[in-house]
């Protein structure tokens, strides 16, 4: 046998050698003259640039885990949502943009009001307040409206999109989802789809409508006085090359900041979940440093973020503060050579004042946007995993279960199983041993049909496993893992699984078969009770049981028992004995087994080791053949 | 002046910082304004920057009426220079101070929010398996993630609300000096306008707070159907919960709508209150102009202030908000840091010797030293019991107690609630300590456990509970988390583990990358390298609980001959009913009801003692998954 760690001494490595979470060029000199202080601040933000960049070219390609969509897909996504609620968006826009429109009638009001008071012509005094209280109940009543409508049009438009999510994630294939690891899966449901919904449920409408008061106040700057608007917006704009370059780089700051604090919150989820485990080995202290560091790498994504914004605020603060001087030197000049009146001067300089907000929200708003996007991407790439299986229309004919010839690998070019063959006849049971590592779990995913056979045949019937339909191949095949999730839901909701059309007599049926129907019937609320993660909790026999009644609803023919000594919890055996029994009772059964009287009990007994059976017979054959098999028997009687 | 990240070490002694102070938890305010003072620094500078930010605001109007007065209308261009330039300086003051004050704020936030995330970590260091015996997981999880925000919003709106106060106070001292009548109206009305808006914020925040706890839900169940996937997508479902997921978003949405709505309300009372204030300004003001009492210039300032006023009074509205939400999180935030280990180091603590042999008094269960020794039990908690208490463990047999109000009481009967966890806290919490403060009953060459110091305990026996979980890092981090073994010994630790399949399957070795909680390995894979790591460490004395259950007869055949061979000399005590370990005990002790009623030799018991045959051909049975028990 090959010694697997012959590589070992390539890639240990000398933990005394690792760098410095932070590289020391991070960190601010001490004792610099204030030049060099500067200096090393903007070398600094050069490096922090970097480290972002990096984050986020990861994250848009992950090594691991599931895919990740291009833009593209995002903003066909970001479309398809919005052409299917066209009226409700058309709504959106009028609402805001007469919120937006009388709020901007009052300062020309205001202004009318000096003209009046300063040259006593015009509209009477009061005729002018109560048409500025008419506009500000107007503004009052449209504000209303308008918020109302983007709350409702936003979260029609988030419920939709998580909703897309989740469905997506409920068709991935089954083969994908055998194999790849949930964390990642985990991340994106919670983590992306909350980026997601702050974009999709503020930053839309938002954005919307800040643009839309900004498109609008420049008109009303422009109605007013073209004279005063001009010179205000040119220094407004001075500031756009500035915001285009933080708005190239935040997103990607934003998202690395994300990437540190989920960094944070996962290693702080394990130290909680492992004190024990660190209290025992004496980890405490590492522990504390790991949390450490973690924060130490997020404050530097902080400063990032930070120095971003303070070179965009520096740019906005004289690009939107200097138009209130600007306006008052070119009004004052207007006024002497009579293009102007004052009133026009008052009304310029409040919507000068007025319309900075607007635009930082609008900034805020892209800003806020694209760091959704990133998120919407890692969502939609769920929906680019391509299907493993194509159902074909041919249904078995019969029950038996043959393999011909298996031969499968994970990575390419490293069969773990090199041409198996195995005919089992119904009603078997056949037992499967072998050392871990030798292909026995991969030889049960054969023939449960999760995956398909690099070569050679897993066909039930005459027909291939894989070419089945799922809905089909569940009632012929199942692989039972030692996995026994309980869902939040009802109890009927958590048994019904393969059936989802049963009714609560077949329901009952199947409780009763596992023995649990007693202790259902005394829940609260007896089949609705909701049981799961959180709610009304299971005992581990209990949920066991609920896991056996799913199988007694799906009743296949052929049962694969994956390790499913651990299904069986020795704490549990007793009360499920009986449980298992019912459920295996004329089925065919193939037990990947840990222990050796499982083998002792079964028909025939195959031991696989090195990805071929090697041994294949009952269990007096194999003790007579004194090969493998009986050596293990002595060691586990003896 | 403090910076971020700020440097805590409160709670846990076992780093070389030197200590901070610890939180004052006596109540929820009383941590807050402990949390406040820690920082009070950054937090008034910071305050401070805010006002000089604000002075355009502040001053913009009143220069802007005064140019209007001396510059265009009394046509003095020296003076509309004049106040052009000081506008111009007002201006560049504002825009400087507007990036001091945003660097504090960042600085103010993030000392909050780090501090009480390295706090959590730390409270969860010094009190080891005790935590998770008092409080949920989850909302220890959340203090660190989600209260912590909080408390650094609450700097930020502290500061910019101070300033926003004096910030008003000056520009209703600006217009009194032009017009007390108006100058009165600037000072009332933001009380009134308040008074008038908050009593909308209570129904807000109670809508706020179920939209919250919907989405949670929402979230828990996409998790949920995430943990669950495989079974849906092997045996079904899919219809089912992806219904079930849909009626819950729906019903988030509609709380969604509701609160939205609310706010929506909030908003045009927001506008329509400033608005009559405006009204009233302006109306008083021309009619002042028109008596002669004020000049146009004046008007036109007030113009400009009753459009700032929308300013505070939003700052002062989101004080009420963070300042409810932020004691609601210091609250939880308390029900984690209150807590206290229930250990008292002993006055003259005895050193023990791991050479010694290990005596458990409750079940008269001896390790005799440098013997393996199996521990077979027909009930394997107790087993795992009789682990524990060798370990210095308290058992996990409590209920933790949260402080999230998950019914959504209000008034008295939240305030009963809360009264109830408190003492349901304090309950547990005495137990522990009772427990820990007696003599423990398991003694060590003679001493009781009591007597020595807790982690000298730790170092003498390594308890590897079947909750030994893996953390996310290098194969190498795994195997050799202290960083003292050498790549032989890791190596070693790997072949006797059987867990060099793991080393294998990761392209980069030793630095290849697990998962949290070791997820991506399987479960046999898991409970190898588990293994490996409490064999590397080398404890003089080593219990291991079921520590093969996961792994095939074969592998465990091999883990327990090279197991026992690498131990021999050290003792050693597993719990298991394995035959194939117990053919590798050097002695076996059988457990009935927790209590010691058999010991000797494998083959011995085997033959003689019925009640032994029984638990181990029992626990043969117990197994047997095809169902067809053989007569043995």
């Amino acid at each position: 046998m090959t010694d697997l760690l012959a590589t070992s001494p390539d890639t240990w490595r000398d933990r005394t050698l690792d760098p410095p979470v932070i590289p020391p060029e991070l960190h601010p000199p001490v004792d610099a003259s204030p030049a060099e202080r500067n200096r090393a601040l903007w070398a600094r933000h050069d490096l922090r640039r970097q480290r972002a960049e990096d984050v986020y070219d990861a994250s848009r390609n992950p090594v691991r885990g599931w895919p990740v969509s291009g833009n593209r897909a995002v903003l066909a996504f970001f479309r398809d949502l919005l052409t299917s609620r066209k009226g409700m968006f058309a709504a959106l826009v009028a609402f805001n943009a007469l919120a937006a429109a009388t709020g901007l009638v009052v300062p020309r009001l205001l202004g009318e009001l000096v003209n009046t008071t300063v040259d006593g012509g015009g509209l009477p005094l009061d005729t002018l307040a109560l048409a500025i209280v008419g506009v500000v109940l107007l503004q009052a009543a449209f504000t209303f409206i308008a918020q109302r409508t983007s709350t409702i049009f936003g979260q029609d438009l988030l419920s939709t999109a998580r909703e897309y999510i989740v469905r997506t994630i409920l068709r991935l294939p089954l083969g994908a989802v055998e194999s790849a690891s949930t964390g990642d899966l985990v991340t994106r449901v919670t983590r992306d789809v909350g980026t997601m919904s702050r974009s999709v449920q503020y930053g839309l409408p938002m954005a919307i409508i800040s643009l839309l008061t900004v498109v609008l106040s420049i008109g009303a700057m422009l109605l007013n006085s073209v004279v005063l608007a001009v010179p205000a917006l040119l220094t407004f704009a001075t500031s756009a090359p500035a915001v285009r370059r933080y708005l190239r780089r935040a997103p990607k700051g934003y998202i690395t900041e994300g990437a540190t604090y989920s960094r944070i919150n996962t290693t702080l989820t394990e130290t909680v979940e492992g004190a024990r485990t660190l209290e025992a080995l004496g980890l405490s202290g590492e522990r504390v440093r790991a949390g450490d560091d973690d924060i130490e790498v997020s404050a530097q994504a902080e400063r990032y973020g930070m120095t971003l914004r303070n070179v965009l605020f520096t740019a906005l603060n004289f690009a939107f503060q200097t138009p209130r001087v600007i306006t008052l030197l070119v009004g004052a000049y207007a006024y002497t050579r009579g293009w102007v009146d004052l009133g026009q001067i008052t009304a310029a300089v409040l919507y000068v004042e007025a319309l900075g907000d607007p635009l930082d929200r609008l900034i805020g708003e892209v800003d806020r946007l694209q760091v959704g996007a990133a998120s919407t991407s890692r969502l939609l790439g769920i929906a680019e995993v391509r299907p493993d299986r194509e159902a074909g229309d041919r249904l078995p004919d019969g029950t038996d279960l043959v393999g011909d010839d298996l031969r499968f690998a994970y990575r390419k070019g490293h069969d773990v199983l090199h041409g198996v063959d195995l005919r089992l006849g119904v009603g078997e049971r056949l037992a499967i041993v072998g050392p871990s590592g030798s292909g026995k779990s991969t030889l049960g995913r054969l023939l449960s049909g999760i995956n398909r056979p690099r070569t050679g045949s897993a066909s039930v019937g005459g027909v291939e496993l894989v070419d089945l339909p799922l809905e089909v191949l569940r009632t012929e095949v199942a692989l039972v893992t030692q996995e026994h999730h309980v869902f939040i839901g009802s109890v009927r909701d958590n048994i019904v699984l393969a059936r989802e059309g049963s009714d609560d007599d077949a329901v009952r049926e199947a409780l009763r078969a596992v023995g649990s129907l007693l202790w259902v019937e005394r829940l609260p609320q007896g089949l609705d009770t909701v049981i799961g993660s959180g709610r009304y909790s299971l005992t581990p026999a209990q949920a066991q049981q609920v896991a056996l009644a799913r199988l007694i609803i799906a009743d296949p023919h052929t049962l694969v028992l994956d390790e499913a000594t651990s299904l069986i919890d020795p704490r549990t055996a007793r009360t499920l004995e009986g449980s298992m029994n019912n459920l295996l009772e004329g089925r065919t059964v193939v037990a990947i087994a840990h222990r050796l009287h499982t083998a002792h009990d079964a028909d025939r007994i195959a031991v696989v080791i090195d990805g071929r059976i090697v041994e294949l017979g009952s269990h007096h054959e194999l003790v007579e053949l004194d090969g493998e098999y009986a050596a293990l028997w002595r060691a586990w009687t003896s | 002046m403090q910076d971020f990240p700020p440097r805590i070490a409160t709670f846990f002694s076992g780093t070389s910082d030197a200590p901070t102070p610890d939180p004052d938890t006596r109540s929820p305010a009383a941590f807050l304004r402990w949390m406040l003072r820690q920082q009070w620094q950054v937090i008034v500078l910071s305050s401070l920057a805010c006002l000089l930010w604000l002075m355009p605001l502040t001053f913009g109007p009143y220069i802007f009426g005064r140019a209007v007065d001396d510059g265009i209308l009394g046509g003095s261009t020296a003076d509309l220079l004049t106040w052009a330039g000081v506008m111009l300086g007002v201006v560049i003051v504002g825009g400087v101070f507007g990036v001091v004050f945003h660097t504090l704020v960042v600085r103010s936030w993030l000392i909050s929010l780090y501090g009480t995330t390295q706090m959590v970590t730390r409270k969860i260091a010094q009190m080891g398996h005790v935590l998770p015996r008092r409080s949920p997981t989850g909302e220890v999880l959340s203090v660190a993630s989600s209260d912590s925000d909080e408390f650094g919003a609450l700097t930020e709106i502290l500061a910019r609300s101070a300033a926003q106060l004096v910030s008003y106070l000056t520009v209703a001292a600006i217009v009194l000096s032009m017009s007390w009548q108006l100058g009165v109206l600037v000072l009332v009305a933001a009380p009134v306008l308040l008074g008038a808006a908050l009593p909308l914020l209570r129904p807000l925040h109670r809508r706020q707070q179920t939209e919250r706890s919907r989405n949670s839900e929402l979230t828990s169940m996409a998790t949920d159907i995430v943990a669950g996937l495989r079974i849906l997508r092997g045996i079904g479902g899919e219809e089912t919960f992806g219904r079930n997921y849909a009626v819950q978003s729906q019903s988030a949405r509609r709380a969604g709508v509701s609160s939205g709505i609310w706010q929506a309300a909030v908003e045009a009372v927001g506008v329509l209150l400033s608005g009559i204030f405006l009204v009233s300004l302006v109306w008083l003001g021309t009619r002042q102009v028109n008596a002669g009492e004020l000049s146009v210039g004046q008007l036109v300032s007030f113009l400009g202030y009753g459009l700032f006023m929308v300013g505070p009074i939003r700052t002062f509205f989101e004080l009420a908000q963070k300042s409810t939400r932020a004691l609601v999180s210091a609250r939880r935030a308390i029900a984690i840091f209150e807590q206290r280990p229930p250990w008292r180091e002993p006055a003259d603590p005895v050193p023990l010797d791991g050479r010694a042999e290990i005596v458990d008094d409750l079940s008269g269960f001896t390790a005799h030293p440098g013997l393996l020794t199996v521990v077979v039990s027909a009930v394997p908690e107790q087993s795992a019991a009789l682990a524990d208490r060798l370990g210095r463990y308290l058992p996990p047999d409590t209920d933790p107690v949260g402080e999230d109000d998950a019914d959504g009481l209000k008034g008295r009967a939240a305030r009963r609630a809360r009264a109830d966890r408190e003492r349901r806290r304090a309950r547990i919490a005495a137990r522990d300590e009772e427990a820990a403060t007696r003599a423990w009953g398991v003694r060590l060459g003679g001493v009781d456990l009591s007597a020595a110091r807790l982690d000298d305990v730790r170092r003498q026996v390594l308890v590897s509970d079947t909750g030994s979980g893996l953390f996310a890092g290098t194969l190498q981090d795994a195997i050799d988390p202290h960083g003292r073994l050498t790549r032989e010994q890791a190596e070693e630790a790997l072949r006797i583990a059987n867990a060099e399949d793991v080393y294998d399957a990761l392209p980069e070795g030793w630095q290849g990358q697990l998962d949290e909680r070791g997820r991506g390995l399987s479960g046999g894979q898991r409970q190898r390298v588990v293994l490996a790591r409490a064999l590397a460490v080398d404890a003089p004395i080593l219990v291991l609980v079921e520590p093969t259950s996961a792994v095939d007869a074969h592998t465990e055949a091999r883990i327990a001959a090279r197991v026992s061979d690498l131990r021999r000399g050290r003792t050693t005590v597993v719990c298991t009913v394995s035959p194939l370990w117990l053919h590798h005990a050097d002695r076996v002790v059988l457990l009935r009801d927790g209590i010691v009623v058999a010991d000797g030799e494998h083959a011995d018991l085997l033959e003689h003692d019925a009640d032994y045959r029984s638990v181990v051909v029992r626990s043969l049975d117990d197994h047997d998954e095809l169902g067809e028990g053989v007569p043995r």
